[in-house]
Protein backbone atom coordinates (compact mmCIF):
# COMPACT_ATOMS: atom_id res chain seq x y z
CA UNK A 1 0.00 0.00 0.00
CA UNK A 2 3.01 2.18 0.72
CA UNK A 3 4.70 1.81 -2.30
CA UNK A 4 1.89 2.16 -4.60
CA UNK A 5 1.69 5.03 -2.71
CA UNK A 6 4.96 6.29 -3.07
CA UNK A 7 4.84 4.61 -6.70
CA UNK A 8 1.78 7.06 -8.03
CA UNK A 9 3.56 10.18 -6.05
CA UNK A 10 6.95 9.62 -8.37
CA UNK A 11 4.76 9.08 -11.29
CA UNK A 12 2.46 11.99 -10.36
CA UNK A 13 6.06 14.13 -9.68
CA UNK A 14 7.80 12.43 -12.70
CA UNK A 15 4.90 13.42 -15.40
CA UNK A 16 4.65 16.96 -13.76
CA UNK A 17 8.18 17.19 -14.49
CA UNK A 18 8.15 15.73 -17.81
CA UNK A 19 4.83 17.53 -19.31
CA UNK A 20 6.20 21.18 -19.63
CA UNK A 21 9.56 20.14 -20.28
CA UNK A 22 8.89 18.74 -24.06
CA UNK A 23 5.53 17.15 -24.61
CA UNK A 24 6.45 13.50 -25.22
CA UNK A 25 3.42 12.02 -23.45
CA UNK A 26 0.68 11.93 -25.21
CA UNK A 27 -2.86 9.72 -25.04
CA UNK A 28 -1.06 6.71 -26.98
CA UNK A 29 1.64 6.52 -24.98
CA UNK A 30 1.22 3.66 -23.29
CA UNK A 31 -0.12 1.95 -26.04
CA UNK A 32 3.04 2.35 -28.06
CA UNK A 33 4.90 1.26 -25.13
CA UNK A 34 2.37 -2.38 -24.73
CA UNK A 35 3.12 -2.83 -28.25
CA UNK A 36 7.02 -2.55 -28.29
CA UNK A 37 7.44 -4.75 -25.92
CA UNK A 38 4.87 -7.26 -27.29
CA UNK A 39 7.03 -6.69 -31.05
CA UNK A 40 9.97 -7.45 -28.90
CA UNK A 41 8.66 -11.14 -28.01
CA UNK A 42 7.50 -11.83 -31.57
CA UNK A 43 10.50 -10.54 -33.32
CA UNK A 44 12.38 -12.85 -30.34
CA UNK A 45 10.44 -15.25 -31.54
CA UNK A 46 11.26 -15.13 -34.75
CA UNK A 47 14.62 -15.53 -34.45
CA UNK A 48 14.15 -18.76 -32.79
CA UNK A 49 12.31 -19.86 -35.76
CA UNK A 50 15.20 -18.83 -37.90
CA UNK A 51 17.32 -20.55 -35.66
CA UNK A 52 15.64 -23.44 -35.87
CA UNK A 53 15.77 -23.46 -39.89
CA UNK A 54 19.48 -22.49 -39.45
CA UNK A 55 20.53 -25.61 -37.51
CA UNK A 56 17.64 -27.82 -39.37
CA UNK A 57 18.03 -26.07 -43.18
CA UNK A 58 18.86 -29.23 -45.47
CA UNK A 59 21.17 -27.15 -47.84
CA UNK A 60 23.86 -24.43 -47.17
CA UNK A 61 21.26 -21.79 -48.95
CA UNK A 62 18.34 -22.60 -46.00
CA UNK A 63 21.33 -21.70 -43.55
CA UNK A 64 21.94 -18.76 -45.27
CA UNK A 65 18.89 -17.12 -45.56
CA UNK A 66 18.03 -17.94 -42.47
CA UNK A 67 20.77 -15.80 -41.31
CA UNK A 68 19.76 -13.10 -43.69
CA UNK A 69 16.68 -12.95 -41.79
CA UNK A 70 17.90 -12.92 -38.74
CA UNK A 71 20.07 -10.28 -39.70
CA UNK A 72 16.77 -8.15 -40.65
CA UNK A 73 15.00 -9.16 -37.18
CA UNK A 74 18.05 -7.89 -35.45
CA UNK A 75 18.18 -4.49 -37.20
CA UNK A 76 14.27 -4.56 -36.70
CA UNK A 77 14.67 -5.48 -32.75
CA UNK A 78 16.96 -2.44 -32.59
CA UNK A 79 14.57 -0.11 -34.21
CA UNK A 80 11.82 -1.16 -31.90
CA UNK A 81 13.85 -0.91 -29.02
CA UNK A 82 14.26 2.52 -29.71
CA UNK A 83 11.08 3.17 -30.01
CA UNK A 84 10.50 1.86 -26.89
CA UNK A 85 12.97 3.91 -24.86
CA UNK A 86 12.33 6.70 -27.72
CA UNK A 87 16.11 7.29 -27.78
CA UNK A 88 18.35 7.36 -31.25
CA UNK A 89 21.12 5.62 -29.53
CA UNK A 90 20.76 2.17 -31.40
CA UNK A 91 20.33 3.49 -34.75
CA UNK A 92 23.78 3.00 -35.76
CA UNK A 93 23.39 -0.57 -34.56
CA UNK A 94 19.96 -1.27 -37.03
CA UNK A 95 22.33 -0.02 -40.54
CA UNK A 96 25.88 -2.14 -39.31
CA UNK A 97 23.70 -4.88 -38.49
CA UNK A 98 21.79 -4.30 -42.06
CA UNK A 99 25.03 -3.95 -43.79
CA UNK A 100 26.61 -6.92 -41.99
CA UNK A 101 23.51 -9.10 -43.14
CA UNK A 102 23.84 -8.43 -46.61
CA UNK A 103 27.74 -8.21 -46.54
CA UNK A 104 27.45 -12.31 -45.27
CA UNK A 105 24.77 -13.43 -47.60
CA UNK A 106 26.98 -11.74 -50.63
CA UNK A 107 29.96 -13.97 -49.33
CA UNK A 108 28.16 -16.64 -48.92
CA UNK A 109 26.73 -17.23 -52.38
CA UNK A 110 29.80 -16.44 -54.02
CA UNK A 111 31.39 -19.21 -51.99
CA UNK A 112 28.44 -21.70 -52.99
CA UNK A 113 28.44 -20.69 -56.44
CA UNK A 114 32.19 -20.67 -56.53
CA UNK A 115 32.72 -24.28 -55.37
CA UNK A 116 30.80 -25.77 -57.94
CA UNK A 117 32.21 -23.96 -60.72
CA UNK A 118 35.96 -25.57 -59.50
CA UNK A 119 34.42 -28.94 -58.99
CA UNK A 120 32.08 -29.30 -61.71
CA UNK A 121 33.49 -27.45 -64.62
CA UNK A 122 37.77 -28.38 -64.44
CA UNK A 123 38.15 -27.26 -67.66
CA UNK A 124 37.52 -23.54 -69.01
CA UNK A 125 36.75 -24.05 -72.54
CA UNK A 126 33.19 -24.27 -73.16
CA UNK A 127 32.76 -20.83 -70.47
CA UNK A 128 35.66 -19.51 -72.89
CA UNK A 129 33.11 -19.52 -76.10
CA UNK A 130 31.82 -16.04 -75.65
CA UNK A 131 33.51 -13.79 -77.64
CA UNK A 132 33.33 -10.91 -79.92
CA UNK B 1 -0.43 17.46 -27.55
CA UNK B 2 -2.91 16.45 -30.42
CA UNK B 3 -0.21 16.13 -33.13
CA UNK B 4 2.05 14.21 -30.91
CA UNK B 5 -0.82 11.95 -30.37
CA UNK B 6 -1.78 11.90 -33.92
CA UNK B 7 2.33 10.79 -34.69
CA UNK B 8 1.54 8.04 -32.05
CA UNK B 9 -1.37 6.44 -33.27
CA UNK B 10 0.63 6.32 -36.86
CA UNK B 11 3.48 5.02 -35.03
CA UNK B 12 1.26 2.26 -33.63
CA UNK B 13 -0.17 1.03 -37.04
CA UNK B 14 3.18 1.10 -38.50
CA UNK B 15 4.85 -0.80 -35.65
CA UNK B 16 1.89 -3.49 -35.92
CA UNK B 17 2.20 -3.73 -39.37
CA UNK B 18 5.65 -4.67 -39.09
CA UNK B 19 6.01 -6.94 -36.88
CA UNK B 20 2.94 -8.66 -38.75
CA UNK B 21 5.62 -8.74 -41.70
CA UNK B 22 8.67 -9.72 -39.88
CA UNK B 23 7.22 -12.87 -37.77
CA UNK B 24 5.42 -13.37 -41.21
CA UNK B 25 8.87 -13.92 -42.50
CA UNK B 26 9.88 -15.77 -39.89
CA UNK B 27 7.43 -18.31 -40.44
CA UNK B 28 7.66 -18.56 -44.28
CA UNK B 29 11.53 -19.32 -43.50
CA UNK B 30 10.27 -22.41 -41.37
CA UNK B 31 7.45 -23.65 -42.75
CA UNK B 32 7.71 -23.71 -46.71
CA UNK B 33 9.05 -26.44 -48.92
CA UNK B 34 12.28 -25.57 -50.30
CA UNK B 35 14.97 -22.84 -50.41
CA UNK B 36 13.45 -20.84 -53.36
CA UNK B 37 10.42 -20.52 -51.52
CA UNK B 38 11.88 -19.64 -48.36
CA UNK B 39 13.90 -16.92 -50.23
CA UNK B 40 10.72 -15.56 -51.23
CA UNK B 41 8.89 -15.09 -48.39
CA UNK B 42 12.24 -13.99 -46.12
CA UNK B 43 13.38 -11.25 -48.93
CA UNK B 44 9.61 -8.82 -49.06
CA UNK B 45 8.52 -9.58 -45.67
CA UNK B 46 11.42 -8.81 -44.23
CA UNK B 47 12.08 -5.48 -46.37
CA UNK B 48 8.56 -4.81 -46.00
CA UNK B 49 8.90 -5.08 -41.94
CA UNK B 50 12.19 -3.40 -41.70
CA UNK B 51 10.47 -0.35 -43.65
CA UNK B 52 7.53 -0.66 -41.04
CA UNK B 53 9.49 -0.85 -38.06
CA UNK B 54 11.78 2.07 -39.45
CA UNK B 55 8.36 3.91 -40.21
CA UNK B 56 6.81 3.84 -36.79
CA UNK B 57 10.60 4.82 -35.45
CA UNK B 58 10.21 7.88 -37.70
CA UNK B 59 6.90 9.03 -36.31
CA UNK B 60 7.52 7.99 -33.08
CA UNK B 61 10.71 9.83 -32.19
CA UNK B 62 11.18 12.46 -34.67
CA UNK B 63 14.45 13.92 -34.64
CA UNK B 64 16.76 15.02 -37.34
CA UNK B 65 19.34 12.15 -36.95
CA UNK B 66 16.54 9.25 -36.64
CA UNK B 67 15.13 10.63 -39.60
CA UNK B 68 18.18 10.64 -41.39
CA UNK B 69 19.62 7.07 -40.70
CA UNK B 70 15.89 5.71 -41.17
CA UNK B 71 16.09 6.86 -44.47
CA UNK B 72 19.68 5.12 -45.03
CA UNK B 73 18.36 1.89 -43.82
CA UNK B 74 14.89 1.77 -46.17
CA UNK B 75 17.14 2.85 -48.72
CA UNK B 76 19.71 0.27 -48.28
CA UNK B 77 17.55 -2.77 -47.31
CA UNK B 78 15.65 -1.32 -50.59
CA UNK B 79 18.81 -1.73 -52.56
CA UNK B 80 20.34 -4.47 -50.92
CA UNK B 81 17.81 -7.45 -50.32
CA UNK B 82 17.01 -8.04 -54.04
CA UNK B 83 20.17 -8.12 -54.80
CA UNK B 84 21.38 -10.64 -52.09
CA UNK B 85 18.57 -12.78 -52.56
CA UNK B 86 18.84 -13.01 -55.99
CA UNK B 87 22.61 -13.77 -55.88
CA UNK B 88 21.34 -16.44 -52.97
CA UNK B 89 19.19 -17.79 -55.46
CA UNK B 90 21.66 -18.28 -58.60
CA UNK B 91 24.18 -19.91 -56.53
CA UNK B 92 21.10 -22.37 -54.96
CA UNK B 93 20.60 -23.05 -58.33
CA UNK B 94 24.18 -23.90 -59.12
CA UNK B 95 25.08 -25.48 -56.38
CA UNK B 96 21.78 -27.85 -57.08
CA UNK B 97 19.53 -27.08 -54.15
CA UNK B 98 16.97 -29.43 -54.42
CA UNK B 99 13.25 -27.89 -55.63
CA UNK B 100 9.53 -28.51 -54.37
CA UNK B 101 8.34 -31.69 -55.93
CA UNK B 102 5.34 -29.38 -57.04
CA UNK B 103 7.61 -27.17 -58.98
CA UNK B 104 6.12 -26.73 -62.17
CA UNK B 105 9.36 -25.23 -64.19
CA UNK B 106 12.78 -24.75 -64.11
CA UNK B 107 13.32 -22.22 -66.99
CA UNK B 108 16.95 -21.19 -65.95
CA UNK B 109 18.68 -24.89 -66.11
CA UNK B 110 16.53 -25.42 -69.47
CA UNK B 111 18.15 -22.11 -71.00
CA UNK B 112 21.45 -23.52 -69.17
CA UNK B 113 20.42 -26.98 -71.09
CA UNK B 114 19.52 -25.47 -74.42
CA UNK B 115 23.05 -23.02 -74.49
CA UNK B 116 25.06 -26.17 -73.84
CA UNK B 117 24.21 -28.25 -76.54
CA UNK B 118 24.38 -25.19 -78.59
CA UNK B 119 27.56 -25.09 -77.42
CA UNK B 120 27.84 -28.93 -78.54
CA UNK B 121 26.75 -29.52 -81.68
CA UNK B 122 26.60 -26.09 -83.77
CA UNK B 123 28.54 -23.70 -81.94
CA UNK B 124 31.11 -23.73 -84.37
CA UNK B 125 28.73 -23.33 -87.52
CA UNK B 126 27.62 -20.60 -85.54
CA UNK B 127 30.59 -19.06 -84.38
CA UNK B 128 31.56 -19.37 -88.25
CA UNK B 129 27.98 -17.23 -89.44
CA UNK B 130 28.73 -14.58 -86.44
CA UNK B 131 32.15 -14.57 -87.65
CA UNK B 132 31.12 -14.29 -91.69
CA UNK B 133 28.32 -11.31 -90.58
Amino acid sequence: MHTTCLHNLMAAASTDKAAPAAEVASAAQPALLAVATIGVGILVVGMLLCLYRMIRGPHLADRVLAGDTMAMLVAGLVVVLAVKYSTSMFYDAALVVAILGFASTVAFSQYMGAKHKTSDRPDPADTAEVGP
Amino acid sequence: MTMQLFFDILAIGFLLAGLFFMFVGALGVVRLPDAYHRLHAASKCSTLGLMGLVAAAMCHVGTLDVMTKSIAVVLFAFVATPVGSHMLAKAAHRDGAEQWKDTLSDELAEDKAKSAEDDEAPGSKKKARHRAA
